[in-house]
C-alpha cells in the first residue's frame, strides 16, 4: 500500500507555509471587528448611469479631499459602478468627514451685470435678515419655544416673502426659511454673468487669521492662465460699482468691488483671498473642499456606521468563542461516532482551519463579522463531506471487505456527492458575491474559499492521514473504526 | 444500527405535516400583509426601509438608574425638525438599564451627533467607546431589498439549472419542491415573529435564505444520488428501493445536520447579539430541509 508519502509532505509544506503567512501577515480585521466608521457615498446622476470615467473622477476628488483632511489609514474603495465606501478606523468621528465629502464644491467667479446695483442691495438685506432668523431658530432649543417667539419669526418671515414677492409653500417653519434662503442666494447668483474663470483654475488653496479680527479667510492661489483671466476679469470692473462675486455651489460667498487702481492691469500675482466670516473650521472645511477640486457630479452620503472599538473587539470575542466551543463539541461527536476516523476528520479540520486562514492573509480578506460566519458554515460543510466518506467507509466495512478496499471506494464512492453538494454552494456564492452589497460578499467570500478548500482538504488531507494511520499494523483493527455493539447487526 | 423509516406507509402523514406546515407559513404571510401596521409580507428592518440605530452604554458606579423611556423622549425631541419623528422612535433599555438601543427615522449625521449629546445630557455619562451606531438612507435601503431580491432570485436560478443539467426532469423537479417548501416555511415563521415579536429582518436573513437553499439542495441531492445508485442495481421494487435508500442516507443527513447546528447552536447561546437571529433561521432551515430531503422529497417520487 503506498504511503501516498508526496502528498503527506506536500501537506505538512502547505501548513508550514501557511503558519508561516499567518505569523508574517496578520489577519485584517474590519471595521465592525476593530471599530471605526464606515461611509457610504452614492454618486448621484439625473438620467443615465454613471460612466467609468465619472466614477473614477469623483474617487480621485474624494480621495484628495480625504488626504487633505488628514484622516489617518482611512480606506477608499469603489462599489458597485456607483457608490465609494470610505472606512476611518478608530475613534474618528465621521461628521467632519461627511460634511467636507458631501458638498460639490463647484467655485466660480461671477461679475455683476449692469445697473442691478439698487436689485443687489436689497437683496443683499434680504439675505441678512434671512440668515439671522435661521439663526434664532436653530440656536434655541425647540422645548423652550413660546408661542411668542414663533409668532416673531413668522411675523419677520412673512415681511421678507412680501419684500421678496416670492412666498414659500412648504408647512414646516423651517423647511421655509431654508426655501427663502435658497430663493435670495439664486437671485443673487442671477444678477451675477459668469466668467471663464473657476475653480479648476486653482493650483492651491490656503487658510489664514485675518489681521483685524478674530475671522478667517481662504487664500486661492491661481495657475498661471488662471491668474490672467482674474486679472482680466478684475480689470474689465475695475472702478466700476460692478461687483465681483465668488460662488461656491450656486451660493455666493463673498462680493467684491475692485478699486479703481487696478482699472489699467486688473489684480495681477494670481492670487486672491475670500474674506466672508469664516470660522477657524468653516476655512479649513473650505481649503480642503478647494484643494480637492470639485466633484463631476453630487454625492449623497447615504449609510454610516460607527462602531466603537470596545464594541467591536466584545463581537469578535463573543462569536469566536462560540464558534470554538460549538466546533469543540463537533469533534467530540465526530470522534464518539467514527473513532479513527473522527480524528482524522478533526486533523483535516484543523489543516483546514490553517488553509483558511493563511488564504485571507494572503489575498486579503478583511474578517468582518458576516465573514466569520461564513467560516463558520463553511465548516459545515467540510464535516459534512468527512461524514459523507466515513458514512461510505463503514457500508463498506459492514458488507466485509478490507479495511484498505473499504477506505478506497468510500473515497470513491462519496466523490459525486460531495462534489454535488460543494457546487451547489458555489453558485450560491458566487452569485451573492456579484450580486451582493459589501455586507454580503464578506459572507460569500470567506464562504467559497472554504468550500473550495474543503474540497482539498476532505477528498485529499484525510485520505493521506488516513492512508498514513492505516500503515501501522496496530491502527488497522475494525473496531477501531466502528463501535464495537455495531458488529452484532 | 439500521434505520427504518416506513416511508410507504406514511406517505399521506407527510405529505399532510408538510400542507400544514405549508398552510401556517401563507397565513402567516397573509396575515402579515394584511392586518399589521407594516403592510408587508415581513416585517422588513432598518437594512431595508432606512432609518438610524444607536446602541451605546452608559458608565454607572455600581448599578445603573432607571429611567422611564418615555422621559427620556421627552428630551428628544428636538432632535429633529421631522414633525414625525418622535411617533416613530424606539427605546429600550437592557442589560440591567446599562445598554440603552434607540431606533429612529432616518437622521443626518449631525442630528445623530446632537442624539448622542442630548443622550449624553440626560442619562449620561455615556461609553463612547462602546458606541454602535448605524444610518441608512431611505434610498439605500430600497437598493438593498432589491439588490438581495435579486440575489435570490438569481441564485436559486442557478441552482435549478443546474439540477437540472444533474438529474433528469423530475427528480430535479422534486428537489426544487423541496427546496421552496424549506424557504417558504422559513419565511413564514419570520413571518409570524414579525407579527408576534416585532422581529424584523435584514440583509443577513437575506444571506440565511441563500445558505438554507444551498443546505437544502445539498441534502436531497445526496439522497436523491442514493436512490438512482441503487435503482440501477434493482434488488427490490421501485417504492421500495427508495424507502431503502433513504433508510441508509439518514445516518449521513441526520449527522451532517447535527455537526451544523452545533456550532449555529452555540452562536446562538453564547455568541453576539448581531448574529443572533441569522443563526436561528440558518438552525431552523437546516431542520427543515432535513425533514424535506428525508421524508418529504422521496416520498414525492413513489409510485402509487
Amino acid at each position: 500500500m503506498k504511503r501516498r508519502q508526496g502528498w503527506l509532505f506536500f501537506i505538512i509544506f502547505l501548513l508550514t507555509l501557511s503558519v508561516y503567512l499567518l505569523i508574517n501577515y496578520p489577519l485584517q480585521l474590519g471595521l465592525d471587528l476593530q471599530g471605526g466608521s464606515q461611509l457610504t457615498l452614492q454618486i448621484i446622476k439625473e438620467e443615465g448611469k454613471v460612466t467609468k470615467d465619472e466614477l473614477d473622477a469623483v474617487n480621485s476628488v474624494i480621495d484628495r479631499r480625504v488626504n487633505n483632511l488628514g484622516v489617518s489609514e482611512s480606506n477608499l474603495q469603489t462599489l458597485g459602478g456607483d457608490q465609494l465606501i470610505l472606512e476611518l478606523p478608530g475613534e474618528q468621528n465621521p461628521l467632519v468627514a461627511s460634511r467636507v465629502l458631501g458638498k460639490t464644491a463647484l467655485l466660480e467667479f461671477r461679475t455683476q451685470k449692469k445697473g442691478t446695483s439698487t436689485d443687489l442691495k436689497k437683496l443683499q438685506l434680504q439675505r441678512l435678515n434671512i440668515k439671522e432668523l435661521i439663526e434664532q431658530y436653530s440656536s434655541s432649543e425647540k422645548s423652550q419655544y413660546d408661542d411668542n417667539f414663533l409668532t416673531n419669526i413668522q411675523d419677520d418671515l412673512k415681511e421678507i416673502e412680501q419684500e421678496l414677492n416670492y412666498s414659500s409653500t412648504s408647512s414646516d417653519l423651517y423647511e421655509k426659511l431654508i426655501e427663502i434662503k435658497k430663493y435670495v442666494d439664486k437671485e443673487i447668483t442671477n444678477l451675477f454673468i459668469k466668467t471663464d474663470l473657476s475653480g479648476k483654475d486653482l493650483i492651491n488653496a490656503g487658510r489664514r487669521q485675518e489681521q483685524t479680527n478674530s475671522n478667517w479667510e481662504v487664500l486661492l492661489t491661481f495657475s498661471n492662465s488662471g491668474g490672467e483671466k482674474f486679472a482680466e476679469i478684475t480689470k474689465s470692473i475695475a472702478g466700476t460699482n460692478q461687483l465681483l462675486a465668488i460662488i461656491l455651489d450656486g451660493e455666493s460667498i463673498s462680493e467684491a468691488s475692485v478699486g479703481s487702481q487696478f482699472a489699467n492691469t486688473g489684480i495681477t500675482g494670481g492670487s486672491a483671498t475670500i474674506s466672508g466670516n469664516f470660522s477657524a473650521e468653516n476655512a479649513r472645511e473650505l481649503e480642503v473642499q478647494l484643494k480637492g477640486g470639485s466633484l463631476p457630479l453630487p454625492i449623497e452620503i447615504v449609510e454610516t456606521n460607527t462602531i466603537g472599538a470596545l464594541l467591536g473587539s466584545k463581537n469578535i470575542l463573543k462569536s469566536l468563542y462560540a464558534a470554538v466551543i460549538g466546533l469543540i463539541f463537533v469533534g467530540i461527536f465526530m470522534i464518539l461516532n467514527y473513532r479513527i476516523l473522527g480524528f482524522v476528520s478533526v486533523l483535516s479540520l484543523v489543516l483546514y482551519g490553517f488553509f483558511n486562514l493563511a488564504l485571507y492573509s494572503l489575498i486579503p480578506v478583511t474578517l468582518t463579522l458576516p465573514g466569520i460566519s461564513g467560516l463558520i458554515l463553511s465548516i459545515g460543510m467540510a464535516v459534512d463531506a468527512n461524514i459523507l466518506i466515513f458514512e461510505r467507509i463503514r457500508e463498506e466495512l459492514y458488507n466485509g471487505n478490507t479495511l484498505t478496499r473499504s477506505i478506497d471506494s468510500g473515497f470513491q464512492r462519496a466523490n459525486s456527492s460531495i462534489i454535488d453538494g460543494h457546487i451547489t454552494t458555489l453558485l450560491s456564492c458566487f452569485v451573492l458575491f456579484l450580486l451582493g452589497t459589501n455586507f454580503v460578499k464578506g459572507f460569500a467570500a470567506t464562504l467559497g474559499i472554504g468550500v473550495l478548500i474543503s474540497l482539498f482538504t476532505s477528498l485529499n488531507c484525510s485520505k493521506t492521514i488516513l492512508r498514513f494511520f492505516t500503515t501501522y499494523q496496530s491502527l488497522r483493527q475494525k473496531n477501531l473504526y466502528l463501535p464495537r455493539n455495531n458488529f452484532s447487526n | 444500527m439500521k434505520y427504518n423509516l416506513e416511508l410507504i406507509k406514511n406517505k399521506r402523514k407527510i405529505f399532510g405535516f408538510s400542507t400544514v406546515l405549508i398552510l401556517f407559513s401563507l397565513f402567516g404571510i397573509l396575515f402579515s400583509t394584511f392586518n399589521t401596521s407594516y403592510k408587508k409580507p415581513i416585517n422588513l428592518g432598518m437594512d431595508f426601509v432606512g432609518g438610524n440605530e444607536l446602541r451605546i452604554e452608559r458608565v454607572c458606579e455600581e448599578e445603573c438608574s432607571k429611567f422611564s423611556p418615555d422621559l427620556v423622549l421627552e428630551n428628544l425631541k428636538d432632535i429633529s425638525k421631522n414633525k414625525n419623528f418622535l411617533k416613530n422612535i424606539k427605546l429600550q433599555f437592557q442589560n440591567n438599564n446599562k445598554l440603552i438601543s434607540i431606533r429612529t427615522p432616518y437622521l443626518s449625521i449631525e442630528e445623530s451627533n446632537n442624539l448622542i449629546t442630548n443622550l449624553d445630557n440626560i442619562i449620561g455619562p455615556l461609553n463612547y467607546k462602546s458606541k454602535d451606531s448605524r444610518l441608512i438612507g431611505p434610498k439605500l435601503g430600497k437598493r438593498l431589498l432589491t439588490n438581495c431580491v435579486t440575489s435570490l432570485l438569481v441564485s436559486l436560478f442557478a441552482i435549478s439549472l443546474y439540477i437540472t443539467i444533474r438529474f433528469d426532469k423530475k427528480y430535479a423537479l422534486f428537489a426544487l419542491l423541496a427546496l421552496f417548501h424549506d424557504l417558504l416555511i422559513v419565511f413564514g415563521i419570520f413571518s409570524w415573529l414579525g407579527i408576534i415579536l416585532s422581529v424584523e429582518v435584514n440583509s443577513l436573513f437575506a444571506v440565511s435564505l441563500l445558505t438554507i437553499a444551498g443546505y437544502s439542495v445539498n441534502d436531497t441531492v445526496v439522497i436523491f444520488d442514493r436512490i438512482r445508485e441503487n435503482l440501477k442495481l434493482k434488488k427490490e421494487g421501485h417504492n421500495e428501493t427508495i424507502q431503502l435508500s433513504v433508510n441508509e442516507s439518514f445516518r449521513r443527513t441526520t449527522f451532517t445536520s447535527i455537526t451544523t447546528l452545533i456550532p449555529l447552536l452555540s452562536i446562538i447561546l453564547f455568541g453576539s447579539y448581531s448574529l443572533f437571529w441569522f443563526s436561528l433561521a440558518l438552525s431552523l432551515g437546516i431542520i427543515v430541509g432535513s425533514y424535506s430531503s428525508i421524508l418529504l422529497a422521496p416520498s414525492l417520487l413513489l409510485k402509487d
